[in-house]
């Protein structure tokens, strides 16, 4: 596996920068509509190097008996991209994201019709443990094993391997998937300790570890930062840029500020509709719908 | 105005009086514990002082020594105290834990399936019946055990020529150590069922959710995340159905057969057929003696066995709960 320090990996994007009312370096990428603080915290990272489209969501619907959540939405996803799903709440941002690896299929009345392809082959033929591995899938509450930290991660890879493995064994892969969560500094000393004793924000980046330790072609973030603070916030937001280059992420996030920050697309959703699809400048900065504009500015006006 | 005021201001009912009426009635109640105790131990002690560590051990026909310590009241030799408590111990290991590895084992499978494989309405139809179940009294189970287990075993199950096997020794009947175990499974595994369902449902649903989205199947997911999280309360579960199972005694006096016999596994597969008496049937069955002092010694002393083996797996349990929560499961 290839290095992911980023003062090793070659092309590592520079660390992202927050916004800041003393930052003094202007912004870049200076936008004329709704000037406000927000859009002068737009990163400076580096656009994406490359781009491959992984998967394809194409008029997928879904419905809870008769209430429908998600309406004909069609949209694709890329390696190498970071996609955000916005919206006001209940507009079946979660729904869209867990039909993405058929989580919705433990949802007893849960009907999704239209189609979902990863590497042009439907998830449907897909078998549901092998496609969760591939899109693996982190919630908007840090929900680590009742376990120590090590064997959080190590969990994922015994289940994965036929045979079992001694711990030994296992620690180098578990190192590295702390390490690409920028956890691994943190709890190296305590890797037999409780996972539930870890703070918040190293919960939640444990459960990120976890779904990276499944060497996942997607990542499903679920407002990972939903309850944490700004320091560990920003912590995860650096994590999920630097992840975007191995995996294709997408995140579903309130924080319009932060898909700002992160995204290199963005779909807004409402009611159950896909709105608008459009890359993250364009979509706050010149929305194309009425719709969108409103919820935009809505939220910063 | 204020005056008025005044009384208004704090609850009739304030945290501190609450506190010491409750802080009042736990003393009065671990009082009342302590004082049974004590009388169960005081009344035993000269059983256990005239036999030493024995009491414990094999040694005799222990049918034979409690008429012997019951009749040594009347014949005005002095009396007898002589017992050897092994028969009647091993009895009780062999049934109580055979039917708790059995119970632990089916209790565990029913728990899972029903939380997690059982449609909703079968679910929902199950549950109210498992704890139901739970509290019938025993007594109804060694009515059915006497007229249907019992006669069957001894009809279908053992053969003429098992029987002829040990005819010198014991008579093989159908009161024997399988039935008394499969009754008493029958009896225990419904208080598990009912304690471990309720374990495996709260626990935290993320925890089962985050492990299948990982790609994990659910039949493991729910082995090592649910019933992981769980085995405090299936560790509780299990020691109150041992505990339920060791004071069992009028449903296994009806079925384990009524001679204090140890049950030889050396003899082979023949010795689950084999009649056999655990301690607490056996304070039963000897209850009218309590009249004479060395019998009514022993009885108790029977009791302060039943009651410190209690103890020993509740503190066991507690003890492996503490172990198990050091990384926050329940
Ligand atoms: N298990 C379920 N059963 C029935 N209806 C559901 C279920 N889950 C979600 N819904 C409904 O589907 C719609 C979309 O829900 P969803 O959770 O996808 O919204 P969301 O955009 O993620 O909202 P939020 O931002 O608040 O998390 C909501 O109206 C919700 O009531
Ligand atoms: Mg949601």
């Amino acid at each position: 596996m290839e290095s992911l320090a980023p003062d090793t990996a070659p092309s590592a994007p520079p660390p992202i920068r927050r916004l800041d009312p003393q930052d003094p370096t202007p912004a870049q990428e200076a936008v004329p509509t709704t000037a406000t603080s927000f859009v002068a915290a737009k990163r400076s990272i580096a656009a994406p190097q490359f781009s491959i489209r992984r998967m394809e969501v194409d008029r997928v619907s879904i419905h809870y008996g008769a209430k429908a959540a998600v309406k004909g939405v069609s949209l694709p996803i890329r390696q190498g991209e970071v996609l955000a799903l916005i919206g006001p709440s209940g507009c079946g941002k979660t729904t869209l994201l867990r039909s993405l690896n058929r989580l919705t299929e433990l949802t007893a009345a849960a009907r999704l019709s239209g189609s979902i392809r990863l590497d042009d082959v439907d998830i449907r033929l897909i078998e549901p443990t092998l496609l969760r591995r591939r899109v693996t899938m982190v919630f908007q509450q840090p929900n680590p094993f009742p376990m120590s930290v090590f064997d959080n991660i190590a969990y994922v890879l015994r289940e994965q391997g036929s045979r079992r493995v001694r711990k030994k064994a296992l620690e180098p892969q578990v190192h590295s998937a702390l390490a690409r969560a920028g956890l691994f500094e943190e709890v190296k000393d305590n890797l037999k300790h409780p996972a539930l004793k870890l703070s918040g924000g190293q919960q939640q980046r444990l459960c990120i570890a976890r779904a990276l330790a499944a060497e996942p072609e997607v990542l499903l973030l679920d407002e990972p930062c939903s309850a944490l603070d700004p320091q560990s916030t920003a912590v995860i937001e650096d994590l999920i840029v630097r992840l975007r280059d191995d995996v294709a992420v997408v995140i579903v996030t309130h924080n319009l500020q932060q898909a700002y920050r992160i995204a290199d697309h963005v779909a807004f959703m409402y009611l159950g509709d896909l709105v608008e699809y459009n890359s993250a400048t364009r979509l706050f900065n010149s929305p194309t719908q009425q719709r969108t504009a409103e919820y935009v500015s809505g939220a910063f006006g | 105005m204020e005056e008025e005021l005044q009384p208004e201001y704090g609850p009739k009912w304030s945290d501190q009086r609450v506190e010491r009426m409750l802080g009042t009635l736990v003393v009065f109640i671990v009082g009342l514990l302590l004082a049974l105790i004590v009388v169960v131990v005081i009344n035993g002690w000269p059983s256990f002082a005239h036999n030493g560590l024995s009491w414990f051990g094999p040694g005799g026909n222990v049918d034979d020594q409690l008429s012997a310590i019951s009749q040594s009241a009347e014949t005005g030799a002095g009396y007898i105290y002589t017992f050897h408590a092994w028969p009647l111990i091993w009895s009780t290991i062999l049934i109580c834990g055979g039917a708790v590895v059995l119970g632990l084992v089916t209790a565990l499978f029913i728990s899972v399936f029903l939380t997690e494989f059982a449609p909703a309405w079968m679910s929902n139809l199950l549950r109210p019946v498992v704890r139901f179940l739970a509290s019938v009294p025993s007594v109804i189970y060694g009515l059915l055990g006497v007229l249907v287990l019992v006669p069957f075993i001894g009809n279908h199950l053992i053969t003429e020529h098992q029987k002829a096997s040990v005819a010198g020794i014991i008579s093989l009947t159908g009161y024997s150590l399988i039935a008394a175990v499969i009754v008493l499974t029958i009896m225990i595994a419904p208080l598990m069922v009912s304690i471990f369902t309720d374990a495996l449902s709260s626990v935290k649903p993320g925890w089962l959710e985050g492990s299948l989205a990982l790609g994990v199947n659910r039949w493991r997911t729910i082995w090592k995340i649910g019933v992981r999280a769980a085995r405090p309360a299936i560790v509780a579960g299990t020691v109150l159905a041992l505990a339920r199972a060791i004071g069992e005694s009028v449903m296994l006096a009806m079925i384990s057969g009524s001679t204090a016999f140890a049950p030889n596994p050396a003899d082979g597969l023949i010795f689950i057929y084999e009649p056999s008496r655990p301690l607490a049937p056996t304070i039963v069955k000897s209850v009218d003696q309590l009249s004479s002092p060395p019998a009514k010694a022993t009885l108790f002393a029977i009791a302060t066995f039943l009651l410190f083996s209690g103890a020993m797996f509740s503190l066991a349990g507690a003890l492996t709960r503490r172990a198990m929560n050091k990384y926050g499961a329940a």
